[in-house]
């Protein structure tokens, strides 16, 4: 460990402790609140009807048998919410107006005053449709003759820094160029050129999506969502029906998971507007899990085409890459992980000659949005794989290929133009403890059945926030009569920890048993903290840094007083264990309780008042990016994120040829974060978003039909990983070289423990088979397909292997 | 699929001879309800929109688990798959029967779904069914009229339909003492821990090293419009010849009586694979442990 960690790490006393989660016990023992839980007197159900087809133009809808059914409230058509909604370009329709994009896109809805009413109101409604043609896949969305699906994409209202591209399906589009890619490619002593891909996939959070909205009579709205980021719902909401952001009441309860899914503006101005259209009450819209796959929207699915040059020892000289990002109906943020995977194109990288295309497109399937990862598996399946590709070609070990290329601090150089900070992660020491733990070099044991073969794999990864140059997080630290303090946060905790995380940065800062801290867990726009939003990792470093200028904030406020009181300056004063004394004479002091609500003299007379700590964090030296160049809008290098974290992953697994099935017999994931705040939580990152990631990159895809039909809209056949499948060990590394401007040197991690272990995967089976994969998941029989398509024989090989066992042993 | 249920008449009788008298009121307008795994989703998708419920859980004389020695197992219709397992005498003798219902579903569900409703049900990937057929299992149907026993393989008619009439209703399984020194196994592919079979295979095995002694069991579950034994290789393996002729011909022979589809679990073309090598595992296992 290097010298400030040393340091800061004996003087600690909360921060870097391995605290359990502060909202465990009333989550375990079902006190916490969902907006599941909530009722409202009075409350009205909305259900909606969905389309039948994947892509045509509503001929008329007929819902006068609706109206009839008892309870019936209200019936509204898309044509009633004349609003387009969207994050970055505004292509998004409340309910859909004249066309359908996919099947199952709601079109109409039906408030009740019971769900029974409102679901029997809802079978009765009739909509025709005149059928399009549909596409469903992003490739053939690009093809001049595809249908459109948005022919007034031109009209859209767009955020800076988006690129979408009208007559055409491209919701954005992004380009970048470094270096001579073109030169380098015919310097290069071997080329190589490969396809890959990966499905849309399902968030699959435990709570699904629900809302319940009041439209009040004076104007303001409330609403109570399970909802990531509330101030993106207020602020999209503000934005897109022009209703100021004072109006809008944000609650958001306890959240049953989110995992980008729940990041953006969903269910919420619809369930508004429905209860400004039943009268003022207040109505509920819930969706069963079925409802959810249908309606709520997914993870982009990728195309990813990579050409790389390489000189003959192993050094990376040219890099051309094409993501295509299935974005669905609409671009919702589906735009901004393809811009993400564009300016981080190449991985964790330093190549001098680069060339990169990115862009998300639209087709006739539910809309796609944020994910933990944010385009960034995706687009590292392919560069992860591409990589031992060409390992395999040249003949160099996958670990060492990797090492010579890193992008190392102060050094390498992104693809943007962009430095890499002298104090950013060591991505060389990540690859190195990764293999190490799971004894790279060493050949795998001979697995007990002859049908069976094992392998090791490793791949790496970055990734940073991607919010714009402007994203703020704020933050309020309230001292109570007794010395206690709560703090109020604009971030949502979904499962990440941060609450528990943020609490122990206070403590450290103030002085104060852990036990005195209480973060809000529950949020109200108009009461909390603003924040941005919650996603991309920026929490712990974004809420964190504004945590701790409040902590500090407070801190001085408290010194002022006892300055007052002890007559001494407050820089001679010093904050610990509850008291403030004065320094070098530890015995001249005043109580905290004394003086956090003002100090009140013997005789009465006060000075000071109720102690509230502020604190902000901003972006800095952040910049917008030019769609067509990845550099500053003036020219100068491109600097899209407050931070990079970088990771490594390695596995060793065990192949079954006989029937496909991959088994996970070790993981090593090794992350450099700066400094663990809360190593126990950490390591819950870890092992939690190992779990994800062999789910995703194992079992999980949203299948369709050629109609555009969704052919797993439940669990029994959209698979997720369960506890049996859970590799049986695992082992987390954190690696802490701190970075200047992280709150005690940290950098967030939530999604980069995810990013490159399906790669990792696909890379042990090469090294186990020989056979490559191209395409997530690796269910079996995608394996076998592949093993049987490249390397028959070793299916032979094993059968036989079983048939001598018989004749071995019996 | 709809958040809630379809409404229909809810009965909970407490004797055989009311729910029976229930079913022939409604004439097949009634679903029997027993762990309701099933029931419930084919209800909440509206795949099934009965006018009533009969739930038997109250039927006392229904919840029987009984091993009558030298005769076998009677399995009543609310035995949930648990109380199977937890039956020592279903684990010691019962094997391939046990080794299937450990893999079916969960804990969670074993706790409440029941044999019968596995096979009431009648899908094609009902696990426990191709266990019952290697261990030629009878079914006691019921009704007003009367009662009949069903053999297992004339019980699963086409994907989810049974021989039952529509006032008929199961009371029990029994399942014959399994042949003397036989073993069993279940094997059941899926795509992760918990699913439902891509293919499953039941097998039985008795004196694998006497050819005219020797018995050899097959049958499937989702490889057919329903679970399905397939007959046609038991004779094969009387004959006096090496084991891996045989079961490459039983194989063969499996390979062209199976017809899988393709669906959202597999392909057909990895079905029959895996047809053709989990038949040879299960195969040299139960050779190998004989
Ligand atoms: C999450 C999940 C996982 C599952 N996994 C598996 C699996 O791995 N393998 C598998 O085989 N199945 C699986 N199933 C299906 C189901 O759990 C089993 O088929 C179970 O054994 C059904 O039993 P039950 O008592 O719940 O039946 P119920 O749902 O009560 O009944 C099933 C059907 O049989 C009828 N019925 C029930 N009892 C009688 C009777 N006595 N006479 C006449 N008709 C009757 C009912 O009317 C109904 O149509 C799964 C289900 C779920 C929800």
């Amino acid at each position: 460990m290097d010298f400030y960690g040393e340091v800061v790490s004996l003087t600690f006393k909360v921060v870097g402790k391995s605290i359990p989660r502060i909202d465990g016990l009333i989550k375990a023992s079902g006190e916490a609140q969902y907006a599941f839980d909530l009722e409202i007197p009075g409350m009205l159900w909305a259900k909606l009807v969905r389309s039948t087809i994947a892509h045509g133009i509503i001929k008329k809808i007929d819902y006068s048998e609706a109206l009839k059914v008892k309870g019936v409230v209200a019936v509204v058509t898309g044509k009633d919410l004349p609003y387009k909604l969207g994050i970055y370009v505004g292509d998004r329709d409340v309910l859909a107006v004249d066309r359908v994009l996919w099947y199952g896109q709601p079109v109409v809805a039906v408030v009740a005053d019971s769900l029974e009413a409102a679901e029997e109101a809802a079978e009765k409604v009739v909509v025709e449709y005149e059928p399009l043609p549909a596409v469903l896949d992003p490739e053939e969305a690009l093809k001049p003759d595809a249908p459109l699906l948005h022919p007034k994409l031109g009209e859209y209202r767009r955020a800076p820094g988006f690129n979408p591209i009208p007559g055409t399906n491209i919701a954005s589009k992004y380009e970048l160029k470094k270096g001579d890619p073109e030169k380098a490619f015919k310097e290069a002593d071997v080329v190589i050129e490969n396809k890959f891909k990966a499905p849309m996939v399902s968030h699959v959070y435990l709570e699904t999506m629900n809302v319940i909205a009041w439209y009040h009579r004076d104007g303001t709205i409330e609403i109570w969502s399970s909802a990531q980021s509330p101030f993106a719902v207020r602020y999209l909401m503000s934005a897109s029906l022009g209703i100021p952001l004072h109006k809008i009441i944000i609650h958001r309860p306890f959240i049953g998971g989110g995992f980008g899914g729940k990041a953006g503006l969903n269910l919420e101005p619809l369930v508004a507007l429905l209860s400004k259209h039943a009268g003022y009450r207040p109505v509920r819209l819930l969706l069963s899990r079925e409802e959810n796959f249908y309606i709520a929207p997914v993870r982009t699915g990728i195309i990813a085409y990579i050409k790389t040059g390489a000189r003959k020892d192993g050094r990376i000289i040219a890099h051309d890459s094409t993501y295509i990002f299935d974005s669905g109906g609409y671009a919702d943020y589906a735009v901004n992980v393809a811009r993400a995977a564009w300016y981080k194109c190449t991985g964790p990288y330093d190549i001098p000659n680069v060339h990169c295309i990115s862009m998300a497109v639209y087709t006739n399937k539910v809309y796609a949005t944020a994910f933990r990862g944010f385009g960034h598996m995706e687009f590292h399946w392919a560069v992860e794989r591409q990589l031992d590709i060409l390992a395999h070609e040249l003949g160099i070990d996958p670990l060492e290929i990797r090492l010579k290329n890193a992008l190392l601090p102060g050094k390498g150089v992104l693809p943007t133009g962009e430095k890499l900070r002298e104090d950013a992660g060591r991505l060389d020491q990540c690859l190195i403890e990764a293999a190490k733990a799971i004894d790279w070099g060493k050949p795998p044991e001979k697995p007990k059945e002859p049908w069976k073969v094992r392998g090791k794999g490793i791949a790496a990864l970055y990734k940073g926030p991607a919010e714009p140059p402007n994203a703020a997080a704020s933050a309020i630290v309230k001292f109570n009569e007794d010395g206690s303090v709560d703090v109020l946060v604009g971030t949502t905790d979904y499962g990440q920890g941060t609450i528990t995380s943020l609490a122990q940065i206070v403590a450290e800062e103030l002085g104060l048993p852990i036990e005195k801290v209480h973060v809000r867990f529950y949020l109200d726009t108009d009461a909390n903290a603003y924040t941005w939003q919650t996603v991309g990792s920026r929490s712990t470093f974004q809420d964190g840094n504004a945590v701790l200028m409040a902590a500090r904030d407070a801190k001085r406020k408290i010194l002022e007083i006892a300055s007052q009181v002890l007559h001494v300056r407050p820089e001679n004063l010093e904050l610990r264990d509850e008291k403030v004394c004065v320094k070098g004479e530890p015995w001249e002091c005043v109580s905290l309780q004394e003086v956090v609500f003002g100090y009140t003299y013997p005789n009465g007379h006060t000075v000071g008042g109720p102690v509230i700590g502020v604190g902000y964090h901003m972006p800095e030296r952040r910049t917008y990016l030019d769609p067509t160049t990845g550099r500053a809008p003036d020219g100068s290098p491109g600097a899209p994120t407050i931070f990079i974290t970088f990771g490594a992953q390695a596995v060793e697994i065990e192949l079954d040829l006989l029937t496909g099935k991959v088994e996970i017999l070790r993981y090593a994931g090794a992350f450099d974060i700066g400094k663990a705040i809360n190593p126990l939580l950490v390591k819950g990152q870890i092992y939690g978003g190992a779990v994800m990631a062999m789910s995703l990159g194992l079992f999980e895809e949203l299948k369709y039909g050629k109609d555009g039909r969704l052919l797993n809209p439940n669990l029994t056949d959209y698979k997720v990983a369960r506890a049996g499948d859970i590799p049986k060990k695992m082992i987390p590394i954190i690696i802490e070289n701190p970075q200047a401007d992280g709150p005690y040197g940290a950098r967030g991690l939530a999604e980069n423990v995810m990013i490159a272990l399906p790669a990792a995967i696909a890379n042990a089976i090469y090294n186990a088979t020989g056979v490559n994969i191209y395409e997530m998941p690796m269910t079996p029989e995608n394996i076998l397909k592949a093993i049987k398509e490249q390397k028959p024989e070793l299916i032979e090989k094993a059968k036989k292997a079983l048939m001598e066992y018989l004749e071995k042993k019996g | 699929m709809s958040l809630i249920l379809p409404k229909f008449e809810y009965y909970k009788p407490s004797t055989l001879d009311e729910a029976l008298e229930l079913l022939a009121k409604f004439k097949g307008d009634a679903r029997i309800l027993a762990g309701g795994t099933d029931l419930i989703v084919d209800l909440r998708s509206r795949i099934k929109k009965p006018k009533a419920v009969i739930d038997i859980k109250g039927i006392k004389e229904l919840h029987k688990l009984e091993y009558i020695e030298g005769k076998g197992l009677i399995v009543g219709a609310t035995v949930t798959l648990n109380e199977l397992l937890e039956h020592p005498i279903v684990k010691s003798k019962f094997h391939v029967l046990y080794d299937s219902v450990r893999q079916l579903a969960d804990m969670q569900l074993r706790n409440r779904a029941t044999l019968v409703g596995n096979i009431c049900n009648a899908s094609p990937a009902a696990d426990s069914a191709p266990a019952l057929l290697v261990l030629d299992a009878k079914v006691k149907a019921v009704s007003k009229r009367g009662e009949r026993v069903i053999e297992i393989k004339d019980f699963f008619k086409w994907v989810k339909k049974t021989a039952l009439e529509p006032d008929e209703m199961v009371t029990e399984v029994f399942i014959p003492e399994p042949p003397e020194g036989s073993r069993g196994k279940y094997y059941k592919a899926t795509r992760n821990v918990e699913d439902l079979a891509i293919v499953g295979v039941a097998g039985l095995v008795a004196y694998p090293n006497e050819p005219s002694k020797r018995i050899v069991r097959l049958a499937y579950a989702s490889v057919a419009p329903t679970p399905i034994r397939i007959y046609e290789v038991e004779e094969l393996f009387k004959r006096d010849e090496p084991l891996p002729k045989l079961i490459d011909e039983a194989v063969n022979i499996a390979l062209r009586k199976v017809s899988p589809i393709t669906d959202v679990r597999g392909s057909d073309w990895y079905r029959r694979h895996l047809v053709d090598v989990l038949t040879r595992k299960l195969l040299i296992e139960l050779f190998l442990e004989g």
